[in-house]
């Protein structure tokens, strides 16, 4: 039998701390492990705390998601408040959002995930020198333009509500802030220059017709067609990976999940579906397509360091009681795991691209599977499914800018909330419960414990754990590789709020 | 002190995360004059590993850490992003890297730096970490009281005590002036709280644009109208430190301009423990005043003040 080696990974250009255990077989990868490092602790912050601090807590979970997880929170209050907001506030709430997806998809993907392919273990490829050339840290063509463009993107936040990152200008009711025409016009002119560079740089083509590309045969005629397509990065990231064989490496269990997202104000010529732009649904590994229900995740605990070791638990009945002590030999992390249907999830664009049924990633998906090509690849190619709805929603503000961005809410004393949306890195959701005029629970289950937790209650992996499993690499002390899949979930470490890592010997098992 | 440019070789710096969010890389995402790639360049610095941008391997990473902890490569300036995390028990082991805590890693690390950088609130004062089981600290500081992690008495290797440039998060024109001052052989002058004065001296009140309707006490009741902050919806502007009206936010606006109040968040003690969004008053006046001022000739000025408003302002024309 061939010797079993295990390799511990620290791994950077995520956001936060995250160490990876892996197993290997030869230079097989064989069984896998993963653990955040550091325990946040927001949720118990939040108990006993005023009813809107939420608002401004809970941004600061996150430094490149601080007005997604603003979103959630506004949401669970507006559902305790029983009061809609009004078609402004939901668009200039949609419009911020998706102005932080775009911007974080792009940094995730140009900072983060294409500088693995400047390293000097890829020297022998091809497209190395090319790579170096766009992507080294900083000083990278592509990394500098795309620092330089998101940071202007990022303007039409500071705009609407009054700097990037961690504002509070959604509460419940709507938003805080009246914008006036000169100022929405300012937005215009903004999302249209990204917009232009966005078509320019990271298509290479106009959003129309990359939106018309329909099946793999159709991505690599679109890829053959013009040079343009080739020199964008949505180009570069599949000639590279073609030639470095990552086509099919890193798929999951094959189960994803997106809770929907972008709620489509009422009189608005943005098409959605059931009222929201982002569809909610879960796709199971069998093409099992069902409707998305919050009151179907639960969390588990058996691989985690808490005191409730009971039954699986539902947010509004979850508990965050880290306790040490006395683990036995199957707990490894403090994630907990949470479960759709008692099944893992992966969640994310390419999940919420698959559970829209889109023709390409489905086609994706019979041909080579849910890998970490499709993953990048849906993630890159996000803003081209959500920027012409963002200049209609400017364009109405400016036909509507009379009626009303805020309704008056009576002051929040007893209820419970909760608020559901897709993050950058997929389903998002926040429990807000309140007594007495203070919180006296908040559970947050976010992105990356779904798609980086640890084992459920069945021993059953996490989905980038599961991911990881029969990856072949190429230098078992520098398993990149790894990198590759695990940073394709785009993993959000200091967004994993109970999550602690490990102490000295975290994966005694 | 020594001025770090004399030197032949190109400035190293270090960016260590520590118990935070990330969103101090992010502000420095927003730097525009210069942009992040121009201010290496400017500061004649060698970025020499930033969590969210290097690309090096695990084994480099280690390797340089452990040749600057034994001081045989030098380090010349060492940004500390996030708090020090002293929990569960003081033992630090909430926030690792490699099994062993970060607080560690960050001593080691300062004592071979010659400046020592506290980015945001949280590595400076301890901020949203210093409340419950993570223990937080800053790196000089716990909230207002000297100490932290290093000690009251700590200085650099170029004889400054840690600079702490605060905010949650804090503004980019902060971290990237504070920084070519550093490299230039500049010692910024500092407040009390070891806070650059050239952002600090100053107060968020100054320069918001909801400033005529504060003079003369036209008050916001309720969100998304045209009126001050102060006296109902819980803004720290006029008691709190910081440039925010002066250097805005991404070059554009700020919270209080955009209708949400100040939270204060560049102070030691951020964030309050009392409920945000509301003033705590005593018979209509804030507990908490202005900076400096007495309660007693306030409430006089406050009463003069509201009855000499033009009614342009009491009918909310002036735009914000």
């Amino acid at each position: 039998m061939t010797r079993r080696i295990i390799r511990e990974l620290p791994l950077n250009r995520v956001e936060g701390d995250l160490e990876i255990r892996i197993e290997l077989e030869g230079r097989r990868i064989v069984d896998a492990w993963s653990s955040g490092t550091l325990y946040r602790g927001f949720e118990n912050l939040m108990i006993g705390r005023g009813p809107l601090d939420g608002l401004v807590i809970t941004p600061r979970i996150c430094g490149i998601c601080s007005t997604t997880h603003l979103m959630a929170a506004a949401r669970a209050l507006d559902r305790i408040a029983g009061v809609p907001p009004p078609a402004n506030a939901v668009r200039v709430r949609n419009l911020a959002l998706m102005v932080e997806t775009c911007q974080s998809d792009l940094r995730q993907s140009i900072l983060m995930f294409m500088p693995d392919f400047a390293i000097p273990a890829y020297a022998p490829h091809p497209l190395h020198a090319e790579a170096a050339a766009r992507y080294a840290p900083v000083q990278g063509g592509r990394c500098i333009e795309a620092v330089r463009e998101t940071r202007s993107l990022l303007e039409i936040i500071a705009i609407l509500g009054g700097q990037w990152p961690h504002s509070s200008f959604m509460v419940p009711g709507g938003v805080t802030y009246v914008p006036n025409l000169a100022e929405l016009n300012q937005c215009l002119g903004i999302l249209r220059r990204f917009r232009s560079w966005y078509e320019r740089t990271v298509l290479g083509c106009t959003l129309e017709r990359w939106q018309a590309i329909r099946s793999v045969d159709e991505l690599e005629a679109w890829l053959a067609e013009r040079a343009e397509h080739r020199d964008g990065d949505v180009g570069f990231l599949l000639r590279f990976a073609g030639a470095a064989g990552l086509a099919g490496q890193g798929r999951g269990h094959g189960h994803f999940l997106s809770c929907g997202s972008l709620d489509v104000p009422a009189g608005s010529a943005v098409q959605g579906v059931d009222g929201m732009l982002v569809a909610a649904g879960f796709l199971a590994a069998d093409g099992e397509r069902r409707t998305f229900d919050q009151s179907q995740i639960a969390e588990h605990v058996a691989a985690s360091w808490y005191a409730d070791g009971g039954a699986p638990r539902h947010p509004f009945d979850g508990e965050t009681r880290p306790q040490a002590t006395g683990a036995d030999g199957r707990k490894y992390s403090w994630s907990k795991a949470p479960r759709y249907a008692g099944l893992p999830a992966e969640t994310g664009p390419l999940a919420e691209r698959l559970v829209a049924g889109d023709p390409l990633f489905a086609d994706c998906l019979r041909v080579r599977g849910a890998d970490l090509v499709g993953r990048q690849l849906a993630r890159l190619t996000r803003p081209a499914t959500v920027l012409a709805a963002m200049e209609t929603w400017l364009r109405e503000l400016v036909e509507n800018l009379a009626q009303p961005f805020y309704e008056t809410v009576p002051p929040l004393r007893e209820g419970r909330g909760i608020g559901l949306i897709e993050a950058a890195r997929g389903a998002l959701g926040h429990w807000v419960e309140i007594d007495d005029g203070r919180i006296s629970r908040y559970q947050i289950v976010t992105p990356t414990a779904w798609n980086g937790s640890p084992r459920d209650d069945a021993g059953v992996r996490g989905p980038w754990e599961e991911a990881l499993v029969g990856l072949d690499v190429a230098d078992i002390d520098h398993p990149f590789e790894a990198g590759h899949v695990v940073r394709s979930f785009d993993p959000c470490l200091v967004c994993t709020v109970h999550v602690v890592g490990a102490d000295a010997n975290p994966f005694r098992c | 002190m020594n001025a770090p440019e004399n030197r032949p070789r190109p400035l190293s710096l270090l960016w260590l995360q520590c118990g935070g969010c990330g969103g101090d890389s992010m502000s420095l995402l927003n730097a525009a004059s210069p942009e992040p790639h121009e201010l290496f360049a400017q500061l004649g610095a060698e970025l020499l590993w930033h969590p969210s941008l290097s690309n090096g391997s695990p084994a480099e990473h280690d390797a340089l850490l452990e040749s600057i902890v034994a001081g045989e490569r030098a380090l010349d300036l060492l940004l500390v992003e996030g708090a020090i995390v002293h929990g569960p028990e003081h033992t630090g082991m909430f926030d690792t890297r490699r099994g062993r805590p970060k607080k560690d890693l960050a001593a080691a690390l300062a004592r071979q730096a010659g400046h020592v950088v506290a980015v945001g609130t949280c590595a400076a004062f301890g901020g949203i970490a210093a409340e419950g089981a993570l223990q937080g600290s800053g790196l000089q500081f716990t909230g207002k009281r000297p100490g932290g992690l290093l000690g009251a008495e700590f200085r650099g290797r170029a004889g400054l005590p840690v600079i702490n440039l605060a905010g949650c998060p804090v503004h980019e024109q902060v971290i990237t002036g504070t920084l070519l001052a550093l490299a230039a052989g500049q010692a910024p002058l500092l407040d009390e709280f070891n806070r650059p004065l050239d952002w600090f001296g100053m107060t968020v009140h100054q320069g918001c644009t909801r400033n005529e309707y504060h003079e003369y006490r036209v008050e916001e009741t309720d969100f998304a109208e045209r009126g001050c902050l102060f006296f109902f919806k819980g803004c720290h502007g006029p008691l709190t430190d910081g440039p925010c009206n002066k250097v805005l936010w991404n070059g554009r606006s700020s919270k209080p301009r955009a209708g949400v109040p100040c939270f204060g968040c560049t102070d030691p003690t951020f964030p309050q423990p009392h409920p945000f969004f509301v003033t705590r008053d005593i018979e209509g006046i804030p507990i908490s005043l202005p900076k400096g001022v007495s309660r007693a000739h306030y409430m006089v000025y406050k009463g003069m003040a509201a009855a000499a408003a033009p009614d342009r302002l009491k009918q909310r024309q002036t735009t914000i």
